[in-house]
C-alpha cells in the first residue's frame, strides 16, 4: 500500500503499521525506485518498529520477516520471562554448577560485565532481586523492609558471577542470583537485526526497539541521516534536541515510564546497584554510540552515574556522546557531553507529535 | 582407550534422560565431541548455537556450497573453523564424531547416507527425505551402519509434549479420536535474497520449490504429524489433501496453504492445516479425547475438561440418604471449558526443545545409546509427510499400503 509519493520532505515518519514513500535511487547495484516501508511487531516486552527502503513490497516483506525472525531468535535466547530461553536455563543451573553456553550468549555476558567493571558497578545485570524487592517486576512498587533489602543485596553483584572464557561457563557464587539482560538485550537485538538487513543488501533502515533504542543504517535517500527527536522527560510532544543518526545508535532511559510515589518522594525503576535503591534526581539520559548494545547499556549507566562520573567514563569511549536531564527541587536542567544534536530553542521548535522518531 | 575406541565395542541402550545438563568443568578430554555441519543456513546456524551450549562440544568443520555461510558459521563458533565446499572432502576428516545434516530436504537422502557410510553419527534435519523410497533407503542405511541417527524433530523432546503424551497414555482425556493440528502464519515464508540476485533465489528460498522441498507439510507439519503418529501408535492408513499457490503468486511452486486429513487405524483422524495469510490460530495441536482435550503449542501445553458429568456410579448415601440440598441457583454463566489447566513440567525437566534434543544426541554418542527420535520415528514421520504431499499433488485419496511396507 503506497500512501505517499515523490516526497522530498519526508523528514518525518508517522507511527502507522505499514506505509511507503517513493524515491528514485540507485541502489543494490541497479537503478530502482525505492520505497519506504515500515512494520511493527511486539517483541521483548515492547514494540519493535523497522523502517526500510526496498524496491517493492515483496522484497520488504521478506526483509521484515527475516529481521523479526532474528528478534524472536534473540528473545528466545535472552528472555528471562520464557522458561525455554537460554538465559532462563543459565539462571536455573548456574547456582549449582558451572553452566556452558554458546559463544554468542557468553560474549554478551562478558560485554555486560565489562560495562559493570568500567562503571564500578553502576551497570549490573544481576540487579533482578533488587527490582523484585522494590516490586517493579510485579508492577507493585513499594519500599522494601530492611530484611527484604538485605536478602536482595546478598543475591546481587556482578563480582559474584564467575565467567570462564575457556570453557564458556557461568557460575553464580551466591544463592538466589539471576541474570537480567533488560538493560542491554534490546540494544543487542537491534544490532543483530542491522546485521541481517545489511546481509540482505538493505542500505537504508531505521530499527526502533520500543523507541528506547534506535539504530540508523545509512540515511533516507537524499538525506543526511535519520531524524530523531529527544523529547522532554515524559512529554513526547515537545523535544529538547534533534539529532541526525547515520550508521550509529541512540538510546534513552527515563524515570517516567515505571515509578511509584511514597511520602511525596518518587521512586523510579532504574536501580543503583551500588546502593540497592532507585536512582534519585535523574529524569532522562540519552546516549549516542556506534552500536545499539553500547547505547542501551550506557543510557542506563549514565542515568545511574549522573553527569560528573558518567562523562568521565565516556572519555574512554570514542564516538560516544550523551545528554542528561536531571532534576533538583522543582527545576530540571540539561547537561551534555560531546552532544552533536541541535538543542530545541522553544516550544514547537522541534519534536511536535508526528515529527521525527521520538525516543524515550 | 578413549571414548571413540570404547564406544566402538559398546552396545548399551538406555532411555534418554531429557534433562538439562550443566556441569562442564570436569569433563575429561576424551568426552569432547567434535561435530561438523553440512548446510549451516538459517536452521543449521541455530543448531550450531544450540549444540555449543552442550558441555564439551566443538565444531571441527563445516560445509556449504554458498560461501557467505562460512563467515556466518565462524562467527557462531568463535574460531576459524575449517570449511569445505564439497561434502565428500569433509567426510574424510578423521577427527569428527558426528555430522549435522541441515541441507534442503531433497538432499537429505544423499547426504545422510554418505555420512553414515563414512562411519559418522548423524543429526539430520526433518523431514527425513522427500520421497517414500528415499525414507526407506535411509532407514536401511542407518540399520546397516550401526551408527546413531537422530531426526531433528525437536518437539519430540519438548517437556510439555512429553507430559502431554504421558497424560494421554494414562487415559487422562479418555479415548483420543481426533487431532486437529495447525501452523498458521501471516507472512510470505520467503527469505530475503541478497541484493535481489536472481541466481541466489532457489538457493536461499529452496523451501518454495518442489525440486528441493516438501513445502508446508514437510517444514511445519512434520512436527505435528510426528506427535500424532506417537499418540496413535504408528502411521496412518490413508490421506486426502488439498492446497495451492493461491495468495503469494510470486513464482513459488510449493503451496502457500495446505490441508491434509489422515485416517489412522480404528477411524482415528489427524487434520493438519498450514496457511500463510492469518495467524489467529497460530501453532497448536488439539488432541480431542472422550474425556477432555489437551492443547500443545510451541511453548506450553494445557488440559481442558470435557463438560460431561455423571460418568461414574454414585453411592446411594450421597444423593438418596443425605438428600439433595436446595438453594438459590443464580450463578454467572459457567464457561464451556474454562481457562484450562497448564501442564506442569516436573522440576529439573524444563528446558528448550532444541537444547534438549541436541543434548540428548550428544548423550547418545557419549553413552552409545539409541536416540529417542531414531530412524523409525523419522521414517514414520517422513513417509506420512511424503504421502500427504502426494495426496495434494494427485488430488486423490492415497492408501499407505499401496506405497509403504513396514
Amino acid at each position: 500500500m503506497v500512501l505517499g509519493s515523490n516526497s522530498r520532505n519526508n523528514g518525518f515518519l508517522a507511527g502507522s503499521l505499514c506505509f511507503a514513500f517513493l524515491f528514485c535511487h540507485a541502489a543494490r547495484g541497479q537503478s530502482s525506485v525505492l520505497q519506504l516501508f515500515s512494520e511493527s511487531r511486539p517483541a521483548m516486552g515492547t514494540t519493535f518498529t523497522i523502517y526500510l527502503y526496498a524496491p517493492e513490497r515483496a522484497t520488504a516483506d521478506a526483509e521484515f520477516d527475516s529481521a523479526f525472525d532474528e528478534i524472536e531468535r534473540i528473545e528466545e535466547a535472552l528472555s528471562n520471562y520464557r522458561p525455554s530461553s537460554e538465559l532462563s536455563r543459565i539462571n536455573r543451573l548456574a547456582a549449582t554448577a558451572a553452566t556452558t553456553t554458546d559463544p554468542e550468549v557468553f560474549d554478551l555476558l562478558q560485554t555486560s560485565f565489562d560495562y559493570s567493571r568500567r562503571s564500578d558497578g553502576a551497570f549490573d545485570i544481576t540487579v533482578g532481586p533488587l527490582m523484585r524487592a522494590w516490586g517493579f517486576f510485579r508492577k507493585n512498587g513499594h519500599y522494601p523492609t530492611r530484611a527484604e533489602l538485605s536478602r536482595a543485596r546478598a543475591s546481587v553483584g556482578w563480582k559474584r558471577v564467575e565467567l570462564d572464557p575457556q570453557q564458556r561457563t557461568i557460575k553464580f557464587n551466591a544463592p538466589g542470583m539471576e541474570l537480567d539482560l533488560g538493560g542491554i538485550g534490546k540494544g543487542y537485538a537491534v544490532d543483530r537485526v542491522i546485521d541481517v538487513l545489511r546481509e540482505a543488501g538493505v542500505k537504508s533502515a531505521l530499527v526502533d526497539a520500543g523507541s528506547s533504542t534506535l539504530y540508523a543504517l545509512g540515511a533516507p535517500p537524499g538525506k543526511e541521516g535519520w531524524k530523531v527527536v529527544v523529547p522532554r522527560p515524559g512529554d513526547r510532544s515537545h523535544g529538547i534536541s534533534e539529532v541526525l543518526l547515520r550508521n550509529n545508535s541512540l538510546s534513552t532511559s527515563g524515570s517516567y515510564e515505571k515509578f511509584f510515589r511514597l511520602n511525596g518522594k518518587t521512586f523510579c525503576h532504574i536501580m543503583d546497584p551500588r546502593t540497592g535503591e532507585p536512582v534519585q534526581g535523574m529524569l532522562q539520559t540519552t546516549v549516542i554510540a556506534p552500536s545499539g548494545t553500547a547505547t542501551d547499556a550506557l543510557s542506563t549507566t549514565m542515568f545511574v552515574m549522573g553527569f560528573a562520573a558518567g562523562s568521565k567514563l565516556l572519555e574512554s569511549m570514542p564516538n560516544t556522546s550523551a545528554i542528561w536531564v536531571a532534576s533538583s527541587t522543582n527545576e530540571s536542567h540539561i547537561e551534555q557531553w560531546h552532544w552533536s544534536g541541535r538543542l530545541c530553542q522553544s516550544t514547537g521548535d522541534c519534536g511536535a507529535t508526528g515529527e521525527g522518531n521520538s525516543t524515550r | 582407550m578413549n571414548r571413540r575406541e570404547f564406544l566402538g565395542g559398546a552396545a548399551a541402550l538406555a532411555a534418554s534422560t531429557f534433562v538439562e545438563q550443566s556441569s562442564a568443568t570436569k569433563l575429561p578430554a576424551s568426552d569432547q565431541v567434535n561435530l561438523a555441519i553440512i548446510g549451516p543456513g538459517s536452521r543449521g546456524q541455530q543448531l550450531m548455537r544450540t549444540f555449543l551450549r552442550v558441555p564439551g562440544v566443538r565444531f571441527a568443520a563445516l560445509c556449504d556450497i554458498y560461501e557467505p555461510r562460512f563467515d556466518q558459521a565462524r562467527r557462531i563458533t568463535g574460531e576459524n573453523t575449517r570449511a569445505f565446499k564439497d561434502y565428500r572432502e569433509l567426510l574424510s576428516a578423521k577427527d569428527i564424531d558426528a555430522i549435522i545434516v541441515s541441507t534442503p530436504l531433497s538432499l537429505h537422502s544423499e547426504h545422510v547416507t554418505a555420512v553414515l557410510d563414512s562411519g559418522h553419527h548423524v543429526y539430520g534435519e526433518k523431514s527425513m527425505a522427500l520421497t517414500v523410497e528415499e525414507c526407506g533407503q535411509m532407514r536401511d542405511a542407518v540399520k546397516k551402519s550401526g551408527k546413531h541417527y537422530q531426526i531433528g524433530l525437536q518437539y519430540h523432546y519438548a517437556p510439555w509434549y512429553r507430559e502431554a503424551i504421558r497424560l494421554i497414555t494414562s487415559g487422562k482425556i479418555g479415548q483420543v479420536t481426533q487431532i486437529y493440528a495447525y501452523w498458521h502464519r501471516n507472512n510470505s515464508w520467503r527469505r530475503p535474497v541478497p541484493n535481489n540476485d536472481p541466481k541466489l533465489e532457489r538457493l536461499i528460498n529452496w523451501r518454495l520449490y518442489r525440486e528441493f522441498s516438501g513445502g508446508l507439510v514437510a517444514e511445519l507439519g512434520s512436527h505435528h504429524i510426528n506427535f500424532a503418529n506417537e499418540v496413535f501408535g504408528g502411521i496412518p492408513e490413508s490421506v486426502v489433501g488439498s492446497g495451492g499457490v493461491d495468495f503469494w503468486k510470486d513464482g513459488r511452486e510449493t503451496a502457500d496453504n495446505v490441508q491434509v486429513t489422515y485416517r489412522y487405524p480404528g477411524g482415528k483422524t489427524l487434520f493438519f492445516s498450514a496457511i500463510t495469510t492469518n495467524r489467529f490460530v497460530g501453532c497448536q495441536v488439539q488432541v480431542c479425547g472422550t474425556g477432555g482435550t489437551i492443547v500443545v503449542t510451541e511453548a506450553d501445553g494445557t488440559y481442558y475438561y470435557e463438560p460431561k458429568l455423571g460418568a461414574s456410579a454414585v453411592p446411594e448415601g450421597l444423593a438418596v440418604e443425605h438428600g439433595v440440598v436446595t438453594g438459590a441457583s443464580y450463578k454467572a454463566e459457567l464457561p464451556y471449558r474454562g481457562q484450562g489447566r497448564s501442564l506442569t513440567v516436573p522440576a529439573g525437566r524444563q528446558g528448550n526443545p532444541d537444547f534438549l534434543a541436541c543434548n540428548s544426541f550428544i548423550e547418545s554418542i557419549r553413552k552409545n545409546q539409541r536416540p529417542k527420535a531414531d530412524e523409525q520415528v523419522a521414517w514414520n514421520c517422513g513417509v506420512t509427510v511424503a504421502l500427504g504431499n502426494y495426496a495434494i499433488d494427485h488430488d486423490a485419496r492415497v492408501k499407505f499400503a499401496d506405497h509403504v511396507h513396514g
